[in-house]
């Protein structure tokens, strides 16, 4: 692509150039950072000194910009690089900004915008009001096209394995849209409860509000909106697909990658059958999760979510044979065996009647085989949760005495801390510092187990501590029950020479597409990972479904990537970014049964309740929005133009220009940084940006009202300076408008407010333009004060009316004190440094205080350091509307001239 | 009855309507016209979404004429055209009624009759949209030639550039030099370039360009023509006259420095100096010591906002702000404190207006140990001569309202700016000045270069106070302007023009005699004497229409048919 200029920034110089040079026959691309032109001077109220609505006369210009038949307009587009070329022109990187929302089918109706179940606050009304998500920029936005403000992903919803959209589901339960939300779930991961119930939840560890006052309890959001879901549908909503494919797939294996990879297959239109060697299915979610944590019924009823796909099951039906499966007309076959077998400790002892693995204790418990363990001392060897399951499990048998041996000490167990915890607050103990050196005792049964103490010695590969036995310390203890819990493995034994096995037992895939050595076969979950959560083991069923759906499609695998999500947002930028728009909320906690209660009724009684409807929406509204949208997909199905894409992603530019004009803007002063004000800290202490706002057709509020109680101020003070002519803040410059905008919001609030007292502290007042100074004597004709005096400092009193101290320099009298119930501090104009580091091997010069330097400016102005790149408007020292006009006019002229010279030469 | 099809759209103007106009009811009552076959409602009709909306309706109602009640035709008519135009209309079937300015400001208290008027006026606009018929622009070819009258600095840079971009120009000045007062300058702000080195530096290049012809010692005495070909006869002091024909003109005829009368501030004492004096005496001293009537000075105050802020309406008053000599003054005590140490000086200042950039300056003034003293405005300082020195008395606000008598050598009246007497320029222009005697642009905030007469633009001072870099800054900006105007080579020109029917007209002269424009001249059609408008020339100001007794002369677009039916639309009550 190529212009004759580029201009960078879109506000009213950057339009001013832009029409001047479309109009003298120049091409020109103006690339525009926001999803809309205007810039500043659109979002003001009026303009001074003749009080014409800003919108009034920035909107004509809008609309000439993207009507001329010369100027191209790029919005929501960031240039990254510019270099320039050997034959002089310049190289232009640049990359437009993914809006999700297709802008040649967007109409600007603001379906999306109405749906939008995300409030982020509203940068287009300086964060007085929030805005949605997906948004139009403002009422005139050119163009009018909707965006979807998506920064990245949520910490939350990257965190989670099977890409489960945790901030979408969270967003739709503070909306009170539960079913949306529990679809949207389905739409990544097939079972909830189990999930909402058994999941670790790498969403809640990665929430940034875990940084704060601790995380939003997202599993426990899950459970209410499954547990009220489930309630309201015993049986799923949806049936088998309309369309069949005409392919087999079979699955071995009913576990949570086995169900997940039958569910995401069969609604492509394939036809599944699960073999299950086990007499029900489940897999790890029926016997490896023990029931007070994993009630079954839940087990059940998410299963009913893939069976109703027309999923069959055969239970009791080992299959290890994939020629028989190929035989029998299936096309495609999933291996997700799991990991069933526990690891030998190669003790003396170990085969006595007593000793076990994990996984043997509680399938037996979790089928009653195992009912009561009445005066038995049971013995849990090892450290991870797969020891706490069993421990917790032989309390609820009522078994006398339940202890964990573990060779390491509490600060090294791989548990998760909360439910050793748990588990000790039960009554289990935990024998810390020791490791089983022999089982023993007579008759082929346990009697007693011999342990050596330990201590950690330099830390191993794992980081952690190795532990060292002492010697001599070995001691016995009486024991009637020893579980081992110290890792699990996969039963692959009857697939040796069938596909390719790791020394490990493990089956050998691919791990981007899960295919095995051998066509057709794929295989997922922990026979391939070893042990992993649910979530991980359902991430991997679903990766499997999505590339066995392409073999089946006669796709190729290769040529793409399963998992294209976007990256995350940083947690310390979302902190940063809020600001004072964070408001502290406690996390409210998980309903539990009493402790007194949680091992005298059996395994069956779940320990974590269900949170109440409330509960559940004010936790999900302590959710901090971090990554802009929630990919909750209400806006999908809200667009009547089916335009929403979340698959777009940002789209990199090369364009070839002659010039270059910088009409990047100003950044105003952010108040914070003059703390003696109170801005951010005192609610009625505002910028005079905002006052525009709330003064402007488009404003926030129907009426002035100050922020704190929504009542109409009656005493108001304008702080002049704030961020100007202050060597404290770093900026010496005056900011040239600042007395003019705030004799205009005095005029406009007299108009306003009629009764109200309106002062302006100052400390000159520079009328300097054409009509300026009368315009200040208007101000003063209608009654507004003035008072010369720089503000000091401000403070807040009970009733959040404010306290000015200052020194009355016309009347003397030392530091006086006046009260006033809303502030609006004038802020001055900084330098937008955005365009400094732009070049390419070439310096943009800046001043001290880094304007953009015009090199010449008694007779080059608009000329910049480096030769055909000019500079327009406020980018190069604070102006007016006025002064930025013909600023922008001259820089397009000297581009125009630029141009000609070197094309003549 | 009628076959026309219009749409008539109402807009709400973001409350600036809606807020004192019940348009609901307004789009109830207009639909009803005859004529009309859709009426909508809109926040903002100018959004480009709402004008893509009524393009659509334009095309599915194959609409034959568009009315837009919104704002004044001033903002937005263009806009509402290019719509028409996008949607295949010929632009002039489209009319706007301003309900805003004309309307729903003016009558905020009532917003019964506010919207009682509005349906009145859009049913005007209907009324003339039925009686309308589509009309083309007049395309005039531009000569890519501009003039410029001034050969200050604004006018020297305007001549410079536009040669850069291939345009010929020519440069008139009055004066026997180029280079206007800048030329007599010293040492300006920020640079420390002398204004005769700059303007030493702009003269070369002009020179030696054969696209730029100077015309010295000469006057604008006529211009006839139009934005793209205007024709202006030169004179020059000998009496010569040339004619020069140019598509745009560039007015850049400066400021003049306020003089004040004898006594106020002591004016006409020795040693009691405006600031272009005191410069004059600064560039003249040597280093190491300024002097002054032979004697060394040691004491100077600096008096602000002589000739500007007067407040008052008076003759010879100004009450407008001189923008730029609050940074003189300053700058002027810096250079003076170069030249001599110590040297004490005060400023008796009302509001220190070193705005932007320049506020560094008034720092290192006060750094370098200038006094400020402010003074009330209603109490000026007053100066008197005692013992071969002058006395400074004034109030100042500063230490409590202490009175302070500041013994001086010299007292400089920090003088502003003033509009040149142009008064014969202006009639040839005929170009609107304010009530400051500056030229006025056309609006001030978007459209600071341009003036109500199309291709006639305004440069540097002329307009307003400037300092050197502004004034370059805007006649760059009237470049611009200039040059959007001619390279494209050719300017469309509104077909408003008066227009004779030839079966009524019975030549009498009476309209020839009426136009102020000569526009209308007499020709021989089908047997008998009729009158023939020239439409270039013609400004549709329609003073011909009601001299002629026979109705044969008529405006386009505001025909006798056009405004009856418009009153009778405008009288017809609201039920």
């Amino acid at each position: 692509m190529q212009y004759d200029v580029l201009v960078i920034g879109g506000g009213i110089a950057g339009m001013e150039s832009s029409l001047t040079l479309g109009d003298m026959g120049y091409k020109v691309l103006l690339v525009e950072k926001e999803s809309s032109i205007g810039g500043k001077m659109v979002l003001l109220s009026k303009v001074f000194p003749t009080l014409d609505c800003a919108s009034c006369i920035a909107t004509p210009k809008m609309a000439a910009v993207a009507n001329h038949e010369n100027i191209t307009i790029l919005p929501y587009s960031q240039v990254d690089e510019i270099e320039r070329k050997g034959n002089g022109h310049f190289l232009v990187h640049l990359h437009r900004k993914p809006t999700f929302i297709d802008a040649a089918a967007c109409t600007g109706c603001g379906q999306c915008e109405v749906a939008c179940t995300v409030a982020i606050p509203d940068q287009f009304n300086r964060n007085l009001i929030a805005r949605r998500a997906a948004h139009i920029a403002f009422p005139q936005a050119v163009p009018k096209k909707a965006i979807i403000d998506h920064q990245g992903l949520s910490p939350c919803s990257y965190a989670c394995p099977a890409g489960v959209k945790a901030h979408g589901y969270v967003s739709l339960v503070r909306a009170g849209k539960y079913e949306e939300a529990f679809n949207l779930h389905m739409e990544d991961a097939p079972l909830p409860g189990s999930l909402s119930r058994a999941c670790y939840a790498p969403c809640e560890e990665n929430c940034t509000r875990s940084e704060l006052e601790g995380p939003v309890p997202i599993r426990g959001i899950k459970r209410f909106m499954v547990d009220r879901y489930y309630q309201r549908h015993p049986e799923p909503e949806c049936g088998p697909p309309e369309k069949s494919s005409g392919r087999a797939v079979a699955v071995v294996g009913s576990g949570p990658a086995g169900l997940t990879a039958a569910y995401f297959l069969a609604q492509k239109g394939h036809s599944v059958e699960i073999f299950e060697a086990a007499s029900r299915p489940g897999g790890m979610l029926r016997y490896g999760i023990p029931p007070y944590r994993l009630p079954k019924s839940i087990v059940d009823r998410d299963i009913k979510n893939v069976t109703a796909l027309g999923v069959k099951i055969h239970t009791d039906c080992p299959m290890s044979s994939i020629p028989e499966l190929k035989a029998s007309g299936f096309d495609a076959v999933f291996l997700a065996m799991g990991t069933l077998k526990g690891y030998s400790a190669n003790l003396p002892g170990e085969n006595l009647e007593g000793v076990m693995d994990c996984m043997t204790f509680l399938k037996a418990s979790a089928t009653g085989y195992i009912d009561d363990l009445r005066g038995k001392k049971v013995m849990i060897i090892g450290g991870g949760n797969s020891a706490i399951d069993p421990a917790r499990t032989a309390l609820r048998l009522k078994a006398e005495k339940v202890s964990i041996y573990y060779r390491r000490s509490r600060a090294e167990m791989p548990a998760h801390d909360w439910e050793v915890q748990a588990a000790l607050d039960e009554g289990v103990e935990l024998h810390e510092l020791k490791m089983p050196v022999r089982f023993v005792g007579s008759n082929g049964h346990l009697q007693a187990i011999e342990c050596i103490d330990m201590e950690l010695g330099l830390p191993d590969e794992s980081g952690r501590r190795r532990p060292v036995p002492i010697d001599g310390s070995e001691t016995s203890e009486p024991a009637d029950l020893v579980i081992l819990s110290i890792g699990l493995r996969p039963a692959t034994s009857d697939f040796a020479g069938q596909l390719g096995l790791a020394p490990n037992e493990r089956i050998v895939a691919d791990p981007e597409t899960l295919a095995t050595s051998v066509e057709g076969v794929f295989a997922g979950g922990d026979v391939v990972t070893g042990p992993s959560m649910i979530i991980e083991a359902i991430a991997q069923g679903k990766r499997a479904a999505f590339y066995m759906d392409r073999f089946l499609t006669g796709k190729q695998l290769s040529g793409t990537v399963f998992d294209q999500r976007l990256p995350m947002v940083e947690p310390g930028e979302v902190i940063h970014r809020l600001g004072k728009n964070f408001s502290r909320r406690d996390a409210s906690v998980l309903p539990q049964i009493p402790l007194d209660q949680r091992t005298t009724d059996g395994i069956e009684l779940e320990v974590e309740g269900t949170m109440s409807e409330e509960d559940a929406r004010y936790s999900a509204s302590r959710c901090l929005d971090c990554g802009g949208c929630a990919e909750c997909h209400e806006c999908i199905s809200a667009c009547p133009a089916d335009a929403i894409h979340f698959d777009m992603r940002p789209e990199d530019k090369d364009v070839d220009v002659g010039s270059v004009v910088l009409a990047n803007g100003f950044e105003l002063f952010d108040a914070r940084n003059k703390a003696a004000y109170g801005y951010g800290r005192f609610p009625n202490v505002i910028d005079a940006m905002q006052m525009d706002r709330i003064l402007a057709p488009t404003r926030p509020y129907n009426s002035v009202v100050r922020p704190s109680d929504g009542k109409a101020p009656s005493n108001i003070a304008f702080v002049l300076c704030t961020g100007s002519r202050d060597e404290s803040v770093g900026n010496r410059l005056c900011s040239q408008i600042c007395c003019m905008y705030s004799l205009k919001q005095a005029q406009l609030l007299m108009g306003a407010l009629p009764l109200a007292d309106i002062t302006i502290y100052y400390i000159d007042i520079r009328a300097f333009g054409k009509g300026y100074d009368e315009f200040y004597e208007q101000a003063k004709g209608m009654g507004v004060y003035f008072v010369k005096g720089r503000i000091g400092r401000i403070e807040e009193r009970d009733d959040q009316n404010l306290a000015l101290f200052y020194e009355d320099m016309l009347n003397g009298d030392g530091v006086k004190q006046a009260e006033h119930d809303l502030v609006v501090l004038s802020v001055g104009l900084l330098p937008n440094q955005e365009m400094l580091a732009l070049f390419k091997d070439q310096r943009l010069e800046s001043e001290k205080i880094p304007f953009i330097h015009e090199i010449d400016s008694d007779l080059e102005p608009c000329k910049t350091s480096i030769e055909g790149v000019f500079v327009a408007g406020a980018a190069s020292a604070a102006r007016d509307i006025p002064d930025t006009i013909m600023h922008a006019g001259a820089a397009a002229a000297q581009t125009a001239a630029y141009l000609k010279k070197v094309r003549v030469s | 009855m009628t076959d026309r099809r219009i749409g008539a759209f109402i807009c709400g103007c973001g409350g600036n309507i809606s807020d004192y106009v019940d348009i609901e009811k307004v789009r109830d009552e207009v639909e009803k016209e005859p004529g009309v076959v859709v009426a909508r409602t809109a926040m903002f009709t100018c959004s480009d979404a709402t004008q893509r909306e009524i393009i659509d309706i334009i095309r599915e109602q194959e609409l034959d004429g568009i009315v837009v009640a919104s704002c004044s035709p001033k903002l937005h008519l263009n806009t509402f055209r290019a719509m028409a135009r996008r949607a295949g209309l010929n632009q002039y079937v489209y009319n706007q009624v301003n309900i805003r300015e004309q309307c729903s400001w003016t009558h905020t208290h009532d917003m019964e009759h506010a919207t009682d008027k509005a349906i009145r006026l859009i049913r005007a606009g209907i009324a003339r949209t039925l009686m309308g018929h589509p009309l083309e622009m007049i395309r005039v070819k531009t000569i890519p030639r501009v003039l410029i009258i001034g050969a200050g600095i604004s006018g020297l840079q305007a001549a410079r550039l536009l040669s850069t971009m291939g345009i010929e120009v020519h440069l008139v000045e009055s004066a026997p030099e180029v280079g206007g007062q800048v030329a007599s300058w010293g040492p300006l702000f920020p640079s420390g370039r002398s204004g005769k080195e700059l303007v030493q530096t702009l003269t070369s290049m002009i020179e030696k360009d054969d696209r730029i012809h100077i015309h010295t010692s000469s006057q604008v005495v006529e211009k006839t023509g139009n934005v793209g070909e205007f024709d202006i006869s030169i004179q020059s002091s000998d009496g010569k006259r040339t004619s020069i024909k140019a598509g745009a003109i560039i007015v850049a005829t400066g400021f003049q420095r306020y003089k004040p009368p004898q006594g106020e501030f002591g004016y006409g004492l020795p040693g009691v100096l405006t600031l272009d004096e005191f410069r004059d005496v600064l560039d003249n001293s040597d280093s190491g010591s300024i002097r002054y009537n032979g004697r060394d000075i040691k004491n100077i105050s600096y008096i602000y906002c002589v000739g500007s802020r007067q407040g008052s309406n008076d003759e010879g008053s100004h009450s407008y702000c001189s923008r730029y000599c609050c940074t003189a003054a300053v700058h002027t005590a810096l250079l003076a404190g170069e030249k001599q140490n110590p040297l004490h000086q005060y400023h008796l200042f009302r509001d220190m207006r070193t705005y932007g950039k320049q506020e560094l300056l008034y720092e290192e003034a006060l750094q370098k140990g200038s006094l400020f003293l402010k003074f009330p405005d209603e109490e000026p300082p007053s100066v008197k001569a005692s013992n071969g020195h002058l006395e400074v008395a004034l109030k100042d606000q500063l230490t409590g309202g202490e009175e302070i008598n500041i013994g001086s050598d010299l007292v400089v009246l920090v003088t502003g700016m003033e509009a040149r007497p142009n008064r014969e320029l202006i009639d040839v222009l005929k170009l609107p000045v304010g009530k400051d005697g500056f030229f006025n642009e056309i609006h001030c905030k978007l459209r600071p270069v341009e003036t109500v007469m199309d291709g006639i633009l305004i440069a540097g001072s002329a307009q307003g106070p400037k300092n050197v870099h502004e004034s370059t800054i805007s006649s760059m900006a009237a470049v611009a302007k200039s040059a959007g105007l001619l390279m494209k080579g050719y300017v469309d020109l509104e077909p408003f023009v008066a227009v004779v029917d030839p079966d009524l007209c019975e030549w009498c002269d009476d309209c020839s005699n009426a136009c102020p424009y000569d526009a209308i001249g007499k020709i021989e059609k089908g047997g008998k004497a009729i009158a023939q408008v020239t439409t270039a020339i013609c400004k549709g100001c329609g003073t011909c229409v009601p001299a002629c007794e026979k109705l044969a002369i008529n405006v386009e677009g505001y025909t006798h048919k056009q405004i009856t039916n418009m009153i009778d639309a405008l009288a017809k009550e609201v039920v």
